[in-house]
């Protein structure tokens, strides 16, 4: 697998840019010195709790907003440094999925319309009648019968307007699509139709699919990789095998067992996290995650642990990912 | 694979819209319908704003007499089968001068508006929407413009450039905007953190595309209701600028002017005063009951 | 163990015009024990939270129409009349509500809210009732209860803010204790807290527990019994690891296998077809029939009564309804 997108120390603070005479908050540090690879054809889920960022990187990889350090390299070609014109067309080759069913898509907007901009705007259609049919396809593909397109988005359900949305994402053959919380906003029920329906689309036509998600247990199914984010930063990034079967990092031990199961007999022997994840506008020194950690030690707090190989393909953030593999769950205090 | 839509095809159902479909979102026809035939008292104003409309519309073809002609031998005569509502002090029939009236009072009252609501929605979301020094510039602007009061600024113009009918028209509109500009402003702000305007980005449109489809159909509502409201101010001051002297100038007739020369000549005749005044009264009032029935229907819209 | 301690009977909540009425609950009946945590499972549209806001009579009565019976320890709380609801509310059933965010008031600092509540049931000096105050946030895992009780809502996290409102329903010492999705819009690492936190509510004030939510595995974690609801109707009720090994309902069935969960090898997650019905749009039979993989031609026609199919286990099914009492009594 080659790759298809390099990110390279990328970092986004938002400054408080208001113009009121108030005092100004200070900065949100939201992604912080990420750097990653994302392949040709590979799933890669990155999984991390409010205020890690994970949302934010997803926007930095489009370009959507500007980084404020660091770079994203699509398919050779730095998209931070294009010029406007140019960052318009590579937009073509990467498509989002949007986290919000209900506002993501224009609400005075027919189906058609929606779907079929991407089209339009890249010049892809050339008539009235080439348009409705590509949308008749792509409607097909995302499994709605094709007498939804005259209609507007507030006669459908979430999950109809999330399938409405993939269809537009996928409408232009991206080369790499990012879907942001996809299912969250939609019914269990509901949710592993839509999973099940992006597994498909990224197996039959084989983009490179970014998905964030909250829970680990959603992107399961999915991943080929997953990253783990905690304040703005990748704590564990590995293989499916690895993250779940071989976590290294505390965090994602504690991701992994405070996720309720619907498995009565699962005991908890969980870790419980202690106190709240601390505010992105004041990160802790060291190690972002110390003033939860079950087992920081001093270092933590003066030292920020890179993200460091453990194994191959596996990389962890933390001064004690080699000490420590998973039996440490039984050692935390 | 193929996913079954509700039996009857009707309202689907999610964590969010559970409210929506206990109170279905009509369509435009609906939303019409709705504003103007909910109340009986909707309905009465919805009448009375549209023979104010036919009335000035036809003036020349249902005006009984020329309402500049003058006739010595008529003055102030009390309401008569000739002259339905009598004649003024220089023998003027009197309905035929509020039928014409209400030509002038039917421009300010939806001319003024509308262009102060394109002037103003232009600018509110250029504003709103590329925020920075543009935002800056162009909010001064509005501020210092709405610090004046819109008689007071008429009054103004007319003393330094004449007080003539398109003069007044254009300072109302100048004065107006401002309070339009705020509301687009406000509402661009609004509509351009929701998901779909970052679609549309992310979909490779081009902004000033995103602006006119994404953004300015979604910001209407609030517009909408404001220039009903101001259509009413519009046709109150226009009453009272004319009453003034300012803006449409004698002989010709505007309500407001109707009245002061009924002032002038009130122990003689009180017709003009009555009618004149009965006319500002009745279609303020059914333009301000239509104006609350439009924020009712969309207000629910806006505060989503 | 003596008699329920709530007992609601053939609930049902409607909107709309009388002669085709919306019901968001159809004939609702579970019960609860003292000291018994069950959980309501359903996704939206289930009524779900109606069922919950009716047990208080929170649900506005025009334009609602509500009717059936809500025994508590022996009393109809349908009887109780409107103005006499408050001394119960609070006191006897406390609620914690899902948006911690939007609970609590923004302009009252948290030491007065929870003071608030204890004030309008209990007759205690100022000075006990503070006390009180920092002993509730104490136990419910405020660090430095002393020092945040002028604090303000919006300086807390939502994890704290459920706390808080944790301590504001549990304030009197109530009996019932109903938390509508207390965790739904909380991080999970924080969820575990509040989850945890709820077991040890139950333990120290031995009171009863209705948990209201859609996610499985919360159930699976806090509650001994279960009821299941699907477009305003119990689809069945069992203890909990009876529901999760042994359902004998097809929507829980799916439910349960369509969850994405970590431990489970499927390659591919089970999905169910179709989605809720808006209330009102099935007005006949079962109003999962269009999305179920073992509907009848009865299932049409006729809702299926709830069915027992074991100790404390019952299921409102055709397709699963064991033949014998199926063709006789529904028990």
């Amino acid at each position: 697998m080659s790759v298809l997108i390099e990110v390279e120390g990328l970092g986004k603070t938002f400054a408080d840019s208001s113009l009121s005479l108030s005092p100004k908050r200070p900065p949100v540090r939201a992604v912080d010195d990420v750097s990653f690879s994302v392949m040709r054809g590979e799933t890669l889920a990155v999984v991390g709790e409010s205020g890690c960022g994970k949302s934010t990187l997803g926007r930095l990889l489009l370009n959507l907003i500007p980084p404020t350090e660091g770079r994203v390299v699509f398919d050779g070609v730095d998209i931070t440094r294009l010029p406007k014109g140019e960052m318009r067309r590579m937009r073509q080759r990467m498509q989002m999925v949007f986290q919000d069913p209900f506002g993501s898509l224009s609400p005075r907007r027919s189906v058609s319309n929606t779907i079929a901009e991407p089209l339009v705007s890249f010049g892809l259609v050339r008539s009235r009648t080439e348009r409705r049919e590509r949308v008749a396809e792509l409607l097909a593909q995302v499994g709605l019968p094709s007498a939804f397109m005259d209609r507007k988005p507030r006669q459908f359900s979430g999950g109809q307007r999330q399938r409405i949305g993939i269809a537009r994402a996928i409408s232009v053959d991206p080369a790499f699509v990012v879907a942001d919380e996809p299912v969250s906003a939609l019914d269990v029920s509901i949710q592993a139709q839509i999973i099940n329906l992006m597994q498909d689309l990224q197996e039959s036509k084989g983009f490179s699919f970014l998905f964030i998600a909250h829970d680990l247990a959603v992107v399961r199914h999915i991943a080929d990789r997953v990253a783990v984010m905690y304040l703005g930063r990748i704590v564990e990034l590995g293989t499916k095998a690895q993250v779940y079967g071989a976590p290294h990092h505390p965090y994602t031990e504690a991701l992994l067992s405070s996720a309720p199961q619907p498995d009565p007999d699962r005991r908890s022997d969980r870790i419980i996290l202690s106190g709240d994840v601390p505010s992105p506008t004041r990160i802790p020194s060291g190690c972002p995650f110390r003033t939860r950690c079950p087992i920081a030690q001093p270092i933590c707090t003066e030292e920020r642990p890179p993200l460091a190989e453990a194994s191959a393909g596996h990389s962890v953030a933390c001064h004690f990912a080699e000490a420590f593999p998973i039996t440490r769950r039984r050692s935390a205090a | 694979m193929s996913e079954t839509v509700a039996p009857t095809g009707g309202k689907p159902l999610d964590a969010l819209a559970e409210r929506e479909a206990l109170a279905p979102e009509p369509g435009l026809g609906r939303t019409i319908g709705l504003v103007l035939f909910s109340r009986p008292s909707t309905i009465v104003a919805t009448v009375v704003i549209a023979l104010f409309i036919a009335i000035a519309l036809l003036a020349p073809v249902i005006a009984p007499y020329d309402p500049l002609r003058q006739s010595l031998l008529q003055i102030n005569k009390p309401p008569s089968w000739e002259h339905w509502l009598g004649t003024d002090q220089f023998g003027r029939d009197v309905l035929s001068r509020i039928i014409y009236g209400s030509r002038n009072s039917l421009i300010f009252g939806l001319l003024s508006p509308l262009l102060a609501a394109i002037a103003g929605t232009s600018l509110g979301v250029v504003a709103g929407y590329f925020g920075g020094i543009v935002d800056r510039v162009i909010s001064r602007l509005i501020d210092t413009l709405m610090a004046f009061p819109e008689l007071l600024l008429a009054i103004l113009i007319a003393a330094a450039l004449g007080g003539s009918f398109w003069n007044i028209v254009v300072v109302l509109t100048v004065a107006f905007t401002p309070g339009f500009a705020r509301v687009a402003r406000a509402s661009t702000l609004a509509v351009k953190q929701e998901p779909y305007v970052e679609a549309a980005i992310a979909s490779g449109v081009r902004t000033p595309l995103i602006i006119i489809r994404h953004v300015v159909p979604n910001i209407l509502a609030p517009i909408v209701v404001l220039m009903t409201l101001w259509s009413a101010s519009a046709i109150r001051i226009e009453a009272t600028l004319s009453f003034l002297g300012i803006g449409t100038q004698p002989p010709n007739p505007s309500w407001g002017n109707i009245i002061r020369d009924g002032l002038n000549n009130m122990f003689a005749t009180q017709m003009p005063i009555v009618s004149g005044g009965l006319a500002i009264t009745i279609v303020v009032l059914a333009i301000s009951l239509i104006g609350d029935a439009v924020r009712d229907v969309l207000d629910p819209e806006i505060s989503r | 163990m003596t008699g329920p301690l709530l007992e609601v009977k053939d609930l049902t909540v409607e909107f709309g015009p009388k002669r085709a009425p919306i019901r968001v609950v159809d004939g609702v009946s579970l019960t609860i024990h003292p000291g018994e945590a069950v959980g309501v499972v359903g996704e939206s549209g289930s009524g779900k939270s109606i069922t919950a806001l009716s047990i208080l009579r929170l649900v506005p009565e025009p334009p609602a129409r509500v009717s059936g019976s809500v025994l508590f320890e022996g009393r109809d709380l349908m009887a109780v009349p409107k103005g006499q609801m408050h001394r119960i509310r609070g006191k006897e059933i406390g609620m914690i509500f899902q948006e911690p965010m939007s609970s609590l008031n923004p302009v009252m600092t948290i030491g007065d809210q929870i003071e608030e509540a204890i004030l309008l049931h209990e007759k205690m000096s100022r000075a006990e009732r503070r006390a009180r105050v920092v002993d509730l946030l104490r136990l419910v895992g405020m660090p430095d209860p002393e020092q945040r009780l002028g604090a303000y809502p919006d300086q807390f996290s939502g994890g704290m803010r459920q706390r808080v409102m944790a301590a504001v329903a549990m304030a009197c010492n109530p009996k019932l204790l109903i938390a509508d999705e207390p965790t739904t819009a909380l991080d999970v690492t924080i969820q575990a807290q509040v989850l945890a936190l709820m077991l040890d509510i139950r333990k120290r004030f031995n009171s009863a527990i209705m948990l209201i939510t859609h996610d499985l595995g919360v159930v699976a974690e806090v509650c001994e019994r279960v009821v299941v609801m699907y477009a305003g109707h119990v689809f069945e009720e069992a203890d909990t690891r009876t529901l999760f090994r042994d359902s004998r309902h097809p929507y829980t069935q799916g439910l349960l296998r369509s969850v994405p969960t970590l431990t489970s090898t499927q390659k591919r997650l089970h999905q169910i077809e179709g989605s809720v019905p808006p209330p009102g749009t099935i007005t006949a039979g079962c109003p999962f029939r269009p999305r179920c993989s073992q509907r009848m031609d009865r299932c049409a026609t006729e809702m299926p009564p709830l069915v027992t199919h074991g100790d404390g286990h019952r299921a409102a099914c055709w397709a699963t309804a064991p033949k014998a009492i199926a063709q006789g009594e529904a028990a």
